[in-house]
């Protein structure tokens, strides 16, 4: 897994691409507390894995992809 | 030559910590003691006078006689043996033929919670009490009008360990070659004690799974599905078709009888259409779960005759069993030993392109041959 920092918050998650299509993200707690989307709702009482992703995480992660940051292992 | 060996340990002789579902709480509200086989022992689960549901070990610990045999008697059960009283909290509660009874008298009470008009029991072999962050939530739906009752379902599975049941939140394609639908999207995001599966299909030209009353048509399925602690799941489903949707929740849960056996429970309540009774809308729950339950035998022949297998080989659009199974080890083991890894927040995004394309021919040359599966009886269908 390769690490990526979101652009809005700063927050640092590995994350791996098999294919395009495929994400796996793994987050740290510290992570999660520093996420400017998912912690406010989770602090509100809403379950975390009820939450389908960060928006700009997820933003910041197609961003490294482009930049050739993050590796797909089957760019096909 | 090298190949591939399975292994698989013995499965674990300890039960999951958590809230475990018995069923719907009005089942047990009769004033009479109903057995409970779980958590490799027996229990007793009865209602006392003053309306509380209660859960006991079920055996005496005077004899060793069988509570669940026994008598209500005010917000007591009494043992059929000798007839020493047991109330709700475990402590004794009076043994008629004795001047006392010897001090410190206690049998195992077992935290209870009712919610979503369902009975709970707290297992934890630690005895720890239930953390308020880990309780059962609240559907909605469970206690409105404009909802059907719920159904409820039983099948006691033998032979496979309940590790095979939450294998499914990961199995993407399992879901083609065993329930008939097409996913098209395909999402786990596991936190903390909880593990959700997003799920967006379409329904089977060769298939037809009776989620929307009516003679078989082009459906869109979108669920999201969450187990909420190591056993109980809650799955809001839409079921799309032209001119409606069918909006359902359905339970999937279970308890540990033994560490080879199951019980497997399901229940589904549905959304009322404008103008439709209530009568009518438990039908169509009725009938929905019923599709479900078909499902699950599906699953059950599977289980049945695979083996176990702690090393299973995956390919790259498999979902994420191995971070499943780190997710859900967390409770099998004292709660100390809960690792980060196996509560941080983990998502995973399934490649359902190839997947998606490939169905959509095996369906096409269904269609072309004639080939159709139900599982809806035929005697239900329109």
């Amino acid at each position: 897994m390769q690490p990526v920092d979101c652009r809005a918050c700063g927050a640092r998650v590995l994350v791996e691409k098999k294919s395009p299509p495929h994400t796996s993200v793994q987050w740290t707690a510290a992570a999660g507390a520093a996420c400017g989307e998912i912690a406010p709702r989770v602090a509100a009482g809403e379950p975390g894995a009820r939450i389908r992703h960060c928006g700009a995480l997820r933003a910041s992660i197609e961003w490294a992809v482009a930049e050739g940051l993050v590796r797909i292992e089957n760019p096909e | 030559m090298n190949h591939r060996v399975i292994e698989a340990a013995p499965p674990p002789e300890r039960f999951a910590r958590g809230w475990h579902c018995l069923g719907l709480a009005d089942a047990f509200r009769d004033g009479k003691p109903h057995a409970v086989e779980a958590f490799g022992t027996k229990l007793v689960v009865f209602q006392g006078e003053n309306g509380k549901l209660n859960v006991l070990n079920g055996y005496c610990p005077h004899m060793g006689g069988d509570l669940t045999q026994g008598t209500v008697k005010g917000d007591a059960i009494a043992c059929p043996f000798h007839d020493w009283r047991w109330g709700g909290d475990g402590k004794c509660a009076g043994i008629p033929y004795a001047k006392r009874a010897p001090r410190g008298a206690r049998t195992r009470a077992w935290p209870v919670l009712e919610e979503n008009k369902q009975l709970f029991v707290w297992n934890d072999p630690q005895g720890n009490p239930p953390p308020p962050e880990v309780t059962i939530p609240r559907i909605e739906g469970a206690f409105s009008d404009e909802w059907s009752n719920w159904t409820w379902n039983t099948l006691r599975v033998d032979g496979s360990h309940c590790r095979e049941i939450v294998d499914n939140v990961v199995d993407m394609a399992h879901f083609f070659y065993i329930h008939y639908a097409l996913p098209t999207y395909f999402k786990n995001v596991f936190e903390g004690h909880v593990a959700t599966q997003f799920f967006d299909g379409t329904s089977r030209d060769d298939a037809y799974l009776g989620f929307v009353p009516g003679p078989p048509q082009k459906i869109d399925q979108k669920s999201e599905a969450a187990y909420y602690g190591p056993s109980y799941m809650i799955d809001y489903l839409w079921n799309k078709a032209e001119d409606m949707t069918v909006e359902t929740v359905l339970i999937n849960c279970h308890y540990p009888i033994s560490p080879t056996s199951f019980m497997l429970q399901w229940g589904v309540i549905v959304k009322k259409f404008p103008g439709m009774s209530a009568e009518e809308a438990d039908a169509t729950a009725a009938q929905v779960a019923e599709g479900v339950g078909l499902g699950f035998m599906q699953d059950v022949e599977i289980w049945k005759n695979k083996t176990a297998i702690d090393n299973p080989l995956l390919c790259d659009q498999d979902g994420p069993v191995y971070q499943l199974r780190r997710w859900y080890r967390q409770f099998y083991v004292d709660v100390e030993d809960v690792t980060p890894e196996m509560t941080d927040r983990f998502e995973f995004e399934i490649d359902t392109s190839r997947a998606v394309e490939t169905w959509r021919e095996e369906v096409a040359e269904n269609v072309a041959n004639g080939v159709s599966f139900s599982v809806i009886p035929e005697s239900m269908r329109a």
